[in-house]
Protein backbone atom coordinates (compact mmCIF):
# COMPACT_ATOMS: atom_id res chain seq x y z
CA UNK A 1 0.00 0.00 0.00
CA UNK A 2 2.86 2.92 1.22
CA UNK A 3 4.84 1.79 -1.81
CA UNK A 4 1.75 2.61 -4.44
CA UNK A 5 1.60 6.02 -2.37
CA UNK A 6 5.30 6.64 -2.81
CA UNK A 7 5.19 5.33 -6.49
CA UNK A 8 2.21 7.29 -7.73
CA UNK A 9 3.48 10.69 -5.30
CA UNK A 10 6.76 10.46 -7.00
CA UNK A 11 4.94 10.24 -10.52
CA UNK A 12 3.08 13.01 -9.84
CA UNK A 13 5.67 15.44 -8.63
CA UNK A 14 7.71 14.25 -12.12
CA UNK A 15 4.65 15.25 -14.25
CA UNK A 16 4.64 18.13 -11.83
CA UNK A 17 8.37 19.18 -12.76
CA UNK A 18 7.50 18.23 -16.63
CA UNK A 19 4.89 20.98 -17.01
CA UNK A 20 7.19 23.84 -15.01
CA UNK A 21 10.12 22.64 -17.25
CA UNK A 22 8.11 23.36 -20.23
CA UNK A 23 6.38 26.71 -18.94
CA UNK A 24 9.80 27.89 -17.91
CA UNK A 25 10.93 27.28 -21.03
CA UNK A 26 8.30 29.20 -23.10
CA UNK A 27 8.88 31.59 -20.46
CA UNK A 28 12.31 32.04 -21.80
CA UNK A 29 11.83 32.47 -25.09
CA UNK A 30 8.48 34.76 -24.64
CA UNK A 31 9.42 36.80 -21.66
CA UNK A 32 10.59 40.69 -22.48
CA UNK A 33 13.44 41.44 -20.44
CA UNK A 34 16.53 39.60 -18.75
CA UNK A 35 15.24 40.00 -15.06
CA UNK A 36 11.99 38.17 -16.15
CA UNK A 37 13.49 35.91 -18.27
CA UNK A 38 15.71 35.20 -15.69
CA UNK A 39 12.76 34.33 -13.50
CA UNK A 40 11.43 31.85 -15.99
CA UNK A 41 14.64 30.27 -15.61
CA UNK A 42 14.72 29.60 -12.24
CA UNK A 43 11.18 28.14 -12.39
CA UNK A 44 12.78 25.66 -14.76
CA UNK A 45 15.82 25.04 -12.47
CA UNK A 46 13.06 25.11 -8.72
CA UNK A 47 10.24 22.95 -9.90
CA UNK A 48 11.31 21.46 -12.79
CA UNK A 49 14.57 19.94 -10.85
CA UNK A 50 13.94 19.66 -7.69
CA UNK A 51 10.21 18.29 -7.71
CA UNK A 52 11.43 15.51 -9.86
CA UNK A 53 14.26 14.68 -8.06
CA UNK A 54 12.47 14.62 -4.42
CA UNK A 55 9.98 12.67 -7.17
CA UNK A 56 12.70 10.01 -8.02
CA UNK A 57 13.59 9.97 -4.03
CA UNK A 58 10.11 8.69 -3.11
CA UNK A 59 10.00 6.23 -6.41
CA UNK A 60 13.36 5.04 -5.05
CA UNK A 61 12.28 4.56 -1.17
CA UNK A 62 9.01 2.53 -2.65
CA UNK A 63 10.96 -0.02 -4.69
CA UNK A 64 12.61 -2.51 -2.53
CA UNK A 65 13.33 -4.37 -5.89
CA UNK A 66 15.66 -1.91 -6.94
CA UNK A 67 19.83 -2.88 -5.59
CA UNK A 68 20.96 0.13 -3.69
CA UNK A 69 17.31 1.93 -4.10
CA UNK A 70 18.00 3.86 -0.37
CA UNK A 71 21.44 4.95 -1.58
CA UNK A 72 19.57 6.62 -4.74
CA UNK A 73 16.38 8.13 -2.58
CA UNK A 74 19.13 9.84 -0.26
CA UNK A 75 21.22 10.34 -2.86
CA UNK A 76 18.40 12.63 -5.46
CA UNK A 77 17.45 13.97 -1.89
CA UNK A 78 20.70 15.32 -0.98
CA UNK A 79 20.75 16.73 -4.87
CA UNK A 80 17.53 18.52 -4.38
CA UNK A 81 18.13 19.92 -1.14
CA UNK A 82 21.52 21.41 -2.55
CA UNK A 83 19.37 22.56 -5.55
CA UNK A 84 17.29 24.33 -3.73
CA UNK A 85 19.97 26.14 -2.15
CA UNK A 86 22.68 27.20 -4.88
CA UNK A 87 19.38 27.87 -7.88
CA UNK A 88 17.99 30.60 -6.61
CA UNK A 89 21.41 32.21 -4.78
CA UNK A 90 22.82 31.73 -8.60
CA UNK A 91 19.99 33.67 -10.10
CA UNK A 92 20.38 35.98 -7.27
CA UNK A 93 23.86 36.73 -7.99
CA UNK A 94 23.10 37.50 -11.95
CA UNK A 95 20.45 39.89 -11.49
CA UNK A 96 22.62 41.51 -8.84
CA UNK A 97 25.13 41.81 -10.98
CA UNK A 98 23.53 42.42 -14.46
CA UNK A 99 21.86 45.60 -12.30
CA UNK A 100 25.59 46.57 -10.86
CA UNK A 101 27.02 46.60 -13.85
CA UNK A 102 24.00 47.98 -15.77
CA UNK A 103 25.07 45.77 -19.04
CA UNK A 104 21.32 44.90 -19.76
CA UNK A 105 18.48 47.41 -19.83
CA UNK A 106 16.15 48.64 -16.87
CA UNK A 107 12.77 50.39 -17.65
CA UNK A 108 11.11 49.15 -14.82
CA UNK A 109 7.65 50.84 -13.65
CA UNK A 110 8.16 50.48 -9.75
CA UNK A 111 12.13 50.86 -8.54
CA UNK A 112 11.96 50.35 -4.98
CA UNK A 113 15.42 49.17 -4.68
CA UNK A 114 16.62 53.33 -5.68
CA UNK A 115 13.89 54.28 -2.69
CA UNK A 116 15.82 52.07 -0.94
CA UNK A 117 19.60 53.00 -1.99
CA UNK A 118 18.21 56.68 -1.41
CA UNK A 119 17.27 56.38 2.05
CA UNK B 1 29.15 33.87 -44.71
CA UNK B 2 32.19 34.77 -43.68
CA UNK B 3 35.37 33.17 -44.11
CA UNK B 4 35.21 32.79 -40.61
CA UNK B 5 32.10 30.73 -40.40
CA UNK B 6 32.94 28.80 -43.57
CA UNK B 7 35.99 27.57 -41.81
CA UNK B 8 34.30 26.72 -38.86
CA UNK B 9 32.19 24.51 -40.69
CA UNK B 10 34.61 22.91 -43.02
CA UNK B 11 36.53 22.00 -39.30
CA UNK B 12 33.19 20.55 -38.56
CA UNK B 13 32.62 18.42 -40.99
CA UNK B 14 35.81 17.24 -41.24
CA UNK B 15 35.79 16.57 -37.82
CA UNK B 16 32.59 14.31 -37.83
CA UNK B 17 33.90 12.51 -41.12
CA UNK B 18 37.03 11.80 -39.87
CA UNK B 19 35.58 10.53 -36.64
CA UNK B 20 32.94 8.21 -38.50
CA UNK B 21 35.42 6.93 -40.71
CA UNK B 22 37.70 6.12 -37.94
CA UNK B 23 34.76 4.15 -36.50
CA UNK B 24 34.06 2.48 -39.94
CA UNK B 25 37.56 1.47 -40.91
CA UNK B 26 38.67 0.52 -37.63
CA UNK B 27 35.60 -0.83 -35.98
CA UNK B 28 36.52 -0.47 -32.21
CA UNK B 29 34.51 -2.81 -30.26
CA UNK B 30 34.85 -3.25 -26.28
CA UNK B 31 36.64 -6.30 -25.20
CA UNK B 32 34.52 -9.26 -25.31
CA UNK B 33 37.31 -10.78 -22.49
CA UNK B 34 39.37 -9.41 -19.67
CA UNK B 35 43.04 -9.08 -19.86
CA UNK B 36 45.61 -11.62 -17.90
CA UNK B 37 46.51 -8.70 -15.82
CA UNK B 38 43.23 -7.46 -15.16
CA UNK B 39 41.87 -10.85 -14.25
CA UNK B 40 44.73 -11.09 -11.79
CA UNK B 41 43.94 -7.80 -10.43
CA UNK B 42 40.28 -8.57 -10.20
CA UNK B 43 41.23 -12.06 -8.45
CA UNK B 44 44.18 -10.48 -6.32
CA UNK B 45 43.46 -6.99 -4.95
CA UNK B 46 41.81 -7.90 -1.85
CA UNK B 47 44.27 -10.65 -0.37
CA UNK B 48 47.56 -8.70 -1.81
CA UNK B 49 46.82 -4.67 -0.94
CA UNK B 50 43.66 -5.56 1.03
CA UNK B 51 41.34 -2.81 -0.26
CA UNK B 52 38.39 -3.69 -2.26
CA UNK B 53 38.90 -0.80 -4.88
CA UNK B 54 41.22 -2.02 -7.14
CA UNK B 55 41.90 1.38 -8.84
CA UNK B 56 43.33 2.92 -5.46
CA UNK B 57 45.17 -0.22 -5.38
CA UNK B 58 47.40 -0.39 -8.53
CA UNK B 59 47.79 3.73 -8.12
CA UNK B 60 49.32 3.67 -4.20
CA UNK B 61 50.70 0.25 -3.92
CA UNK B 62 51.14 -2.05 -7.18
CA UNK B 63 52.63 1.04 -8.91
CA UNK B 64 53.07 3.25 -5.74
CA UNK B 65 56.39 4.43 -6.82
CA UNK B 66 55.43 5.70 -9.74
CA UNK B 67 52.55 8.19 -8.22
CA UNK B 68 55.04 9.48 -5.69
CA UNK B 69 56.85 10.86 -8.55
CA UNK B 70 54.04 11.79 -10.29
CA UNK B 71 52.99 14.07 -7.06
CA UNK B 72 56.98 15.30 -7.02
CA UNK B 73 56.51 16.41 -10.68
CA UNK B 74 52.92 17.99 -10.14
CA UNK B 75 54.41 19.68 -6.70
CA UNK B 76 57.58 20.85 -9.01
CA UNK B 77 54.49 22.13 -11.53
CA UNK B 78 53.23 24.30 -9.27
CA UNK B 79 56.67 25.38 -7.33
CA UNK B 80 57.16 26.28 -11.20
CA UNK B 81 54.28 28.59 -11.68
CA UNK B 82 54.22 30.37 -8.59
CA UNK B 83 57.95 30.94 -9.65
CA UNK B 84 57.17 32.44 -12.82
CA UNK B 85 54.20 35.12 -11.59
CA UNK B 86 57.09 36.80 -9.15
CA UNK B 87 54.75 39.78 -8.11
CA UNK B 88 55.40 40.03 -4.17
CA UNK B 89 52.43 41.78 -3.80
CA UNK B 90 51.50 43.17 -0.04
CA UNK B 91 47.69 43.93 -0.36
CA UNK B 92 46.38 45.44 2.21
CA UNK B 93 42.87 46.84 1.52
CA UNK B 94 40.32 48.85 3.35
CA UNK B 95 37.28 48.30 1.45
CA UNK B 96 35.49 44.46 2.20
CA UNK B 97 32.18 44.32 0.33
CA UNK B 98 31.80 40.93 -1.32
CA UNK B 99 28.38 39.97 -2.67
CA UNK B 100 25.02 40.27 -1.07
CA UNK B 101 23.71 38.56 2.27
CA UNK B 102 21.73 36.30 0.54
CA UNK B 103 24.97 34.91 -1.72
CA UNK B 104 27.16 34.49 1.14
CA UNK B 105 24.68 32.67 3.37
CA UNK B 106 24.17 30.33 0.49
CA UNK B 107 27.80 30.41 -0.03
CA UNK B 108 28.23 29.24 3.69
CA UNK B 109 25.80 26.16 3.67
CA UNK B 110 27.73 25.06 0.02
CA UNK B 111 30.93 25.77 1.39
CA UNK B 112 30.10 23.06 3.87
CA UNK B 113 28.75 20.97 2.26
CA UNK B 114 31.73 21.02 -0.40
CA UNK B 115 34.28 20.24 2.14
CA UNK B 116 32.73 17.35 3.91
CA UNK B 117 32.33 15.40 0.13
CA UNK B 118 36.09 16.61 -0.34
CA UNK B 119 36.67 14.71 2.64
CA UNK B 120 34.34 12.03 2.31
CA UNK B 121 35.78 11.86 -1.08
CA UNK B 122 39.35 11.43 0.14
CA UNK B 123 39.28 9.00 3.36
CA UNK B 124 36.91 6.58 1.83
CA UNK B 125 39.81 6.73 -1.23
CA UNK B 126 40.47 2.94 -0.72
CA UNK B 127 36.87 1.65 -0.60
CA UNK B 128 35.20 3.93 -3.00
CA UNK B 129 36.12 5.55 -6.56
CA UNK B 130 37.65 8.64 -5.30
CA UNK B 131 40.90 9.03 -3.55
CA UNK B 132 43.67 12.09 -2.64
CA UNK B 133 43.66 13.85 -5.85
CA UNK B 134 40.18 14.31 -6.98
CA UNK B 135 39.24 15.04 -2.93
CA UNK B 136 42.04 17.88 -2.81
CA UNK B 137 40.74 19.22 -6.01
CA UNK B 138 37.02 19.53 -4.42
CA UNK B 139 38.58 21.15 -1.36
CA UNK B 140 40.25 23.51 -3.35
CA UNK B 141 37.29 24.61 -5.24
CA UNK B 142 35.83 25.68 -1.80
CA UNK B 143 38.87 29.12 -2.04
CA UNK B 144 37.56 29.60 -5.44
CA UNK B 145 34.41 30.12 -4.30
CA UNK B 146 35.26 32.11 -1.29
CA UNK B 147 37.34 34.82 -3.02
CA UNK B 148 34.36 35.97 -5.03
CA UNK B 149 31.85 35.97 -2.39
CA UNK B 150 33.46 37.24 0.54
CA UNK B 151 36.55 39.23 -1.20
CA UNK B 152 40.38 37.94 -1.15
CA UNK B 153 40.92 40.12 1.74
CA UNK B 154 38.57 38.47 4.26
CA UNK B 155 40.65 35.04 3.30
CA UNK B 156 43.76 36.42 4.04
CA UNK B 157 42.38 38.39 7.34
CA UNK B 158 41.37 35.06 8.65
CA UNK B 159 44.97 33.80 7.94
CA UNK B 160 44.94 31.86 4.97
CA UNK B 161 47.87 32.91 2.47
CA UNK B 162 49.54 30.95 -0.44
CA UNK B 163 52.46 31.34 1.56
CA UNK B 164 51.21 29.58 4.25
CA UNK B 165 49.32 27.20 1.99
CA UNK B 166 52.68 26.09 0.38
CA UNK B 167 54.18 25.35 3.33
CA UNK B 168 51.18 23.32 4.45
CA UNK B 169 51.62 21.76 0.64
CA UNK B 170 55.30 20.96 1.30
CA UNK B 171 54.75 19.63 5.08
CA UNK B 172 52.27 17.47 3.51
CA UNK B 173 54.34 16.29 0.28
CA UNK B 174 57.46 15.45 2.98
CA UNK B 175 54.59 13.40 5.27
CA UNK B 176 53.94 11.38 2.32
CA UNK B 177 57.58 10.80 1.33
CA UNK B 178 58.48 9.44 5.04
CA UNK B 179 55.47 7.05 4.28
CA UNK B 180 56.86 5.88 1.40
CA UNK B 181 60.67 5.80 3.22
CA UNK B 182 60.04 4.28 6.67
CA UNK B 183 59.29 0.54 5.65
CA UNK B 184 63.35 0.62 4.84
CA UNK B 185 63.95 0.99 8.48
CA UNK B 186 63.13 -2.40 8.81
CA UNK B 187 65.24 -3.61 5.80
CA UNK B 188 62.00 -4.08 3.34
CA UNK B 189 61.69 -1.95 -0.14
CA UNK B 190 60.78 1.62 -0.27
CA UNK B 191 56.61 1.88 -0.59
CA UNK B 192 55.85 -1.10 1.07
CA UNK B 193 52.45 -1.64 2.08
CA UNK B 194 51.02 -4.21 4.12
CA UNK B 195 54.20 -6.10 5.37
CA UNK B 196 54.80 -2.70 7.26
CA UNK B 197 51.51 -0.89 7.69
CA UNK B 198 48.79 -2.64 9.34
CA UNK B 199 45.54 -3.25 6.95
CA UNK B 200 43.38 -2.56 10.22
CA UNK B 201 43.25 0.32 12.76
CA UNK B 202 40.40 0.16 15.60
CA UNK B 203 38.26 -2.42 13.79
CA UNK B 204 38.43 -0.42 10.76
CA UNK B 205 39.72 -0.81 7.43
CA UNK B 206 42.33 1.68 6.17
CA UNK B 207 44.28 -0.84 3.52
CA UNK B 208 48.03 -0.12 5.16
CA UNK B 209 49.73 2.84 3.31
CA UNK B 210 46.80 3.83 1.25
CA UNK B 211 44.76 5.50 3.83
CA UNK B 212 47.75 7.23 4.45
CA UNK B 213 48.75 8.14 1.14
CA UNK B 214 45.63 9.68 0.65
CA UNK B 215 45.07 11.95 3.28
CA UNK B 216 48.59 13.43 2.91
CA UNK B 217 47.82 13.52 -0.91
CA UNK B 218 44.50 15.01 -0.06
CA UNK B 219 46.08 17.67 2.06
CA UNK B 220 49.06 18.65 -0.60
CA UNK B 221 46.98 19.01 -3.31
CA UNK B 222 44.22 21.39 -2.04
CA UNK B 223 46.39 23.13 -0.15
CA UNK B 224 48.95 23.40 -3.69
CA UNK B 225 45.33 24.06 -6.23
CA UNK B 226 43.99 26.61 -3.26
CA UNK B 227 47.61 28.45 -3.43
CA UNK B 228 47.29 29.36 -6.65
CA UNK B 229 43.92 30.17 -6.81
CA UNK B 230 44.75 32.48 -4.00
CA UNK B 231 47.56 34.06 -6.30
CA UNK B 232 45.75 34.33 -9.38
CA UNK B 233 42.95 35.93 -8.30
CA UNK B 234 42.64 39.92 -8.19
CA UNK B 235 42.07 42.05 -5.30
CA UNK B 236 38.51 43.21 -5.22
CA UNK B 237 39.55 47.20 -5.02
CA UNK B 238 42.11 46.23 -8.22
CA UNK B 239 39.32 44.71 -10.07
CA UNK B 240 36.73 47.53 -9.44
CA UNK B 241 39.33 50.17 -10.41
CA UNK B 242 40.05 48.40 -13.88
CA UNK B 243 35.97 48.30 -14.68
CA UNK B 244 35.99 51.58 -13.73
CA UNK B 245 38.73 52.67 -16.21
CA UNK B 246 36.86 50.66 -18.98
CA UNK B 247 33.99 52.44 -18.99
Amino acid sequence: MIEQVLFWTGSALFIIGGVFDLLGSIGLLRFPSFYVRLHAATIGAIYGAVLPLIGISLIALGSPGIPGNYTIAGASFVTALILLVVAPMGSHVLAHAAHKSKSVSWKPFVDMLEEDEEK
Amino acid sequence: MSRRTIGLIVLLVGVVSIALTTFIVFNPEAPKSVRELGKYYIANTTRDVSSPEAVTAIVWDYRGLDTIYETVVLYMAIVGGLAISTTTRKVSLKTRTGLTSIARTGTRIIVLLIATIAFAIALHGHLTPGGGFPGGSALAITVMLIVPVYTLQSLLDQGVSSTRLIAVRGLALTALGLVAILPVIKGLEAVTNLKFYPSHVAGMLISGSLWLYNLFEFLAVASGFAAVALYLSIPEEVYREEIKGGE
